[in-house]
């Protein structure tokens, strides 16, 4: 019944890490449809897009009655997949929402700004100069995302238990670090020990 | 009733203007999965019960459940496209439609190096797509 939260900058390899770690532990991987099922869930399905264009490129504005509602659906959607158990989730504040519960690994990918910009220059046939563009803008909008819904500091590594740098290491080899740590979590007991509430509020 | 949206084939729509074609590449981009103009929503009758205006979204984005119409930035045409969309959320209540503005959405795709998908948004305000110049006249010059 472990849980693994994978926080990842852009160009880090995240996904490519989390997928290979989801297989290994044979656990189901969770990223975009925590956005979708959550923005569909509080009625605010552009509030999915919103989070998606993380570059703005579709100028969306939500107001913050909609955004506030969408960030609680997001925290229950979680909740309830954490609840559920084996599972990997990418991203959407997974480490400040389930912090500090015993069976949850959270863990950052991280690389050097240069490096990402290459890998995505590469990846999607971009421009170095234009690559460099998004990841300072992902890069900021992830930061000011976590900050403004749940008042953390993207960077600060007391949130983490496991921080890769894959400038370092392979998406396999960071895979198989979180394989081993995730591992060794204590296994609780009861699900009624995952969550200190009284009740798990449902999805929709 | 309203039907389902018919699945189609997203791969090799005939986009009736280059901005939404722009549009389908930035979805694609972001990984998001859409359908092109999937279906019609009739707004009026007449007295045959004949549709004489119909509304018909440019794209469905099926993850989301959401209905998008990309707008011209002149200010008369939308007039128009507005009192449709707010006839269509009278008439079609449960289904989810969001307009699009393509203001600066060139400027910032070129911001980006996203330069094939600003290629296709013409005749907005935006800034000269001056990433866009260097990169065809690299490729000229190539």
């Amino acid at each position: 019944m472990s849980v693994v939260t994978i926080s990842r900058q852009i160009g880090s390899l995240g996904c490519q890490v989390a997928r290979l770690a989801a297989e290994a532990l044979g656990y189901r991987l969770f990223w975009r449809e925590v956005i979708n099922k959550a923005a569909r869930c509080c009625g605010a399905p552009d509030a999915a897009l919103a989070d998606i264009d993380e570059l703005g490129l579709l100028g969306l504005k939500t107001s913050l009655k909609a955004s506030q509602s969408y960030v609680e659906a997001v925290k229950r959607v979680i909740e309830d997949l954490a609840a559920e158990g084996d599972v990997v989730i990418v991203g959407r504040g997974g480490q400040t929402i389930l912090r500090g519960l015993p069976n949850v690994l959270h863990v950052r990918l991280v690389a050097p700004a240069g490096l990402r910009a290459e890998r995505l220059a590469q990846r999607h046939q971009i421009s170095l100069e234009g690559a460099r563009a998004q990841v300072e803008a992902r890069d900021r909008y992830r930061r000011n995302y976590l900050k403004r819904f749940y008042h953390i500091d993207w960077d600060n590594p007391e949130l983490y238990d496991l921080i890769l740098n894959t400038a370092r290491f392979t998406p396999e080899e960071a895979a198989r670090h979180i394989v081993q740590a995730t591992l060794n979590l204590p296994f609780p007991a009861r699900q009624e020990t995952l969550f200190p509430y009284d009740t798990i509020p449902g999805a929709c | 009733m309203i039907p389902s949206p018919e699945p189609a084939d997203p791969s090799s729509p005939r986009f009736s203007h280059p901005a939404e074609e722009a549009f389908a590449k930035i979805l694609d981009f972001y990984g998001i999965a859409w359908v092109y103009e999937p279906r019609t929503f009739p707004l009026e009758w007449d007295e045959h019960g004949v549709t004489v205006e119909a509304f018909r979204p440019d794209f469905y984005l099926p993850d989301q459940d959401l209905y998008i119409e990309l707008t011209t930035l002149r200010p008369e045409l939308s007039t128009r496209k507005n009192r449709k969309l707010r006839r269509v959320k009278e008439l079609y209540p449960e289904i989810n439609i969001k307009l699009f503005k393509r203001r600066e959405m060139r400027d910032l795709m070129v911001k980006f190096g996203l330069y094939d998908q600003a290629a296709g948004i013409e005749g907005t305000q935006a800034q000269k797509p001056e990433g866009l110049l260097r990169k065809n006249a690299q490729q000229n010059a190539g």
